[in-house]
């Protein structure tokens, strides 16, 4: 945990706010991802059409399309550290894992903003049917964790290499594999009226080892 | 010198016995002779995951970047052997089942692990400067590791009942004939050592570049 | 706030970028507070490099440091939270003003009065009045201000700075003089510069000679 003793906490929470408000001052990630997560949830729903009966199909094509704003948008928090040259700024007030744990409360609201715009649409565009709003919300809510833990560390490790852009979303694949697997399994389930619990605990548990050992390989990502 | 030698040999000799004296597994027929190739390209992909990543921990912890010589070889030859097993596993898959490809659960973890060595090497590649290369491609190697028992043995699972395959995968089902299991091993323990011996030569010819460059 | 005991000490350090290229070779130095310490030496012979691995953010090639506070060690991680460091690289955050910059780094470190420390850096560098201004409308000389105000905001003990005069007017220099001396009294300093004024602030000088980066010879 983080090597500065017991005051992490304010830390985080600074950063986090600070990303926070500088995402509002500038706001061309988010703008940049929900154009993004728009442009590919139309042409997905205008080449698919109305789906009511098909929630395999439907279960897919939701999780591409959040698949592909993540990797559209998440590499954007430490990348812009990155262009800014403002990571020695960080470094020198926030140990590794603090700053670590700021972005990924940022990733993580930010994950949370854009699906809040982008499910409603694709439910409406597509036609499905009905949620259950519980089975679905976990799945989405535990894949939505894991999303926002892979995207944090790899993003941190990508934004001090070359071909940033393209690199993030073959980088981020493998390890994003698993939550589209157990995100389309798991919100298929809960339309075709199946238990989620199964999926849910995968998910869940491949969030939280993704970020317990993300814990342990904070420290690693900038010392020189 | 003697060890080029002595696993040529060896794998010639098992390769002929494969051919020549072990029978044939009935529901295979000809195709039985890929397996001798193909399942020991496949462990030796795995094996050469494992000892990558284990590099990758030994760096963070050592900081020797020897480690990461062993590393970053041992995930250049696993993707060799990878694309070994997949390509021969696509082949035998076409002349039993009829297709290329039919994201069989094994297929599908093959296919994966492909893609993890894939993303490893495209990462290195990127990352300039020995010690930083070594400590973020260590990084990504031990989330990876995180990623790899979902990925070959959970989601394979779950494809297989999103995409129904009613043709059982033969291989490792069957009991294996004595001669059969003979030659397989003997394969097997060949191809270990070539695995072994490549990993040396490479990890050699990475620290004479270095030794070079400074 | 009384004074603690600073030292720092280098031995056998040696940092290399990349293959071949040297930062700093074979230094071995100790220095104990307070006072001013300035590092001098020409381009490239690793003056930002040595300030970089006694703010912890470097691991030497080769060697070692050590930070000491009243006579104890300081570990590598923990020395950006008793040391001060501005130079040239170190940049702000454009779309927040000079003292959004400030609190936050004063609330990420985890200081008791963030506005209070903030407030209190910027006046000491003359910056009150352009406070809330966006870093991005920043002269460059407002910005070196900047960064000898973050630098001091949580009154450390070891101050490390990278060439503090640059950019900077007649009433600038006074006052990052000013500040210079006032945290000397306190800790020590060391001003990495080759500018003969800011060389004389300080009472002792550690001469980096060796092949660094553009050395020619």
């Amino acid at each position: 945990m983080p090597s500065d003793g017991s005051r992490s906490w304010p830390a985080v929470w600074a950063i986090l706010r600070k990303e926070c408000r500088s995402e509002w001052r500038t706001r061309y990630g988010l703008n940049a991802a929900l154009l993004f997560a728009v442009a590919s949830l139309t042409a997905v729903t205008f080449a698919a059409g109305r789906l009511p009966d098909r929630p395999d199909l439907l279960a897919a094509l939701l999780w591409i399309v959040l698949l592909f704003a993540a990797l559209s948008s998440m590499s954007h928090a430490f990348v812009r550290e990155t262009e800014a040259h403002t990571l020695l700024f960080l470094r020198l007030v926030a140990s590794p894992t603090q700053i670590a744990l700021g972005k990924l409360g940022f990733n993580l609201l930010f994950l949370l903003v854009v699906e809040a715009v982008t499910v409603p649409l694709f439910l409406l565009l597509t036609g499905a049917p009905p949620l259950r709003w519980a089975a679905f919300g976990a799945v989405l809510g535990l894949g939505t964790l894991a999303l926002a833990a892979s995207s944090t560390l790899v993003g941190a490790v990508i934004a001090q290499s070359r071909n940033r852009g393209a690199l993030f979303a073959a980088v981020s694949l493998p390890l994003l594999l698993p939550v589209l697997a157990s995100g389309v399994a798991g919100t298929r389930a809960q339309w075709d009226g199946l238990p989620v619990a199964a999926d849910a605990r995968l998910l869940g548990s491949y969030a939280v080892a993704l970020f317990a050992v993300s814990l342990l390989l904070y420290d690693h990502l900038w010392e020189e | 010198m003697i060890w080029r030698w002595g696993i040529f040999v060896w794998i010639a000799a098992a390769m002929a016995a494969a051919f020549l004296w072990a029978p044939l597994v009935p529901v295979l027929q000809e195709t039985t002779r890929v397996l001798y190739f193909h399942i020991p390209a496949a462990w030796v992909t795995v094996i050469a995951l494992g000892w990558s990543m284990i590099q990758s921990v030994l760096y963070l912890w050592k900081r020797d970047l020897r480690h990461d010589d062993h590393a970053a070889a041992a995930a250049e030859l696993g993707l060799l052997f990878c694309v070994a097993a997949t390509v021969s596993g696509s082949l035998w898959a076409k002349s039993m089942w009829g297709s290329y490809w039919n994201w069989d659960p094994r297929e599908t973890s093959i296919f994966f692990l492909l893609l993890i060595y894939g993303a490893y090497l495209a990462l290195r590649g990127s990352l300039e400067g020995d010690e930083k290369r070594a400590r973020l491609s260590a990084v990504y190697s031990i989330a990876a590791f995180v990623a790899v028992p979902p990925l070959v043995f959970v989601v394979p699972r779950l494809y297989s009942t999103l995409h129904p395959d009613p043709i059982l995968n033969a291989s490792g089902r069957v009991d294996m004939d004595p001669t059969i299991r003979l030659c397989f091993t003997a394969m097997l323990v060949g191809f270990t050592f070539l695995f072994a011996w490549l990993q040396s030569l490479r990890v050699r010819v990475s620290r004479l570049e270095r030794r070079l460059a400074t | 706030m009384s004074a603690v005991a600073v030292g720092v000490r280098a031995e056998g350090l040696t940092h290399r970028y990349g293959r071949i290229r040297t930062g700093v070779a074979r230094l071995t130095f100790a220095f104990e507070g307070p006072g001013v310490v300035a590092v001098t030496g020409p381009n490239g012979s690793g003056k930002s490099t040595l300030l970089r691995i006694l703010a912890g953010l470097l691991r030497p090639s080769e060697g070692s440091t050590a930070v000491t506070l009243d006579g104890r060690e300081l570990p590598r991680t923990l020395r950006r939270t008793r040391a001060g460091l501005a130079s040239p690289e170190l940049a702000f955050y454009d779309e927040l003003s000079g003292e959004e910059n400030l609190v936050f780094a004063a609330e990420a470190r985890g200081l008791p009065a963030p506005a209070r420390a903030a407030g209190a850096a910027l006046e000491r560098v003359g910056l009150a009045r352009r406070a809330r201004d966006r870093v991005a409308a920043y002269s460059s000389g407002m910005k070196q201000r900047l960064r000898l105000a973050f630098a001091l905001l949580h009154e450390p003990p070891l101050v490390l700075l990278d060439e503090p005069a640059s950019h900077l007017d007649e009433e600038g220099r006074a006052a990052a003089e000013a500040a210079v001396r006032d945290a000397a009294s306190r800790g020590l300093v060391l001003v990495a510069t080759n500018d003969p004024e800011e060389v004389r602030l300080a009472e002792r000088r550690l001469a980096l000679v060796a092949r660094g980066l553009g050395d020619p010879a």
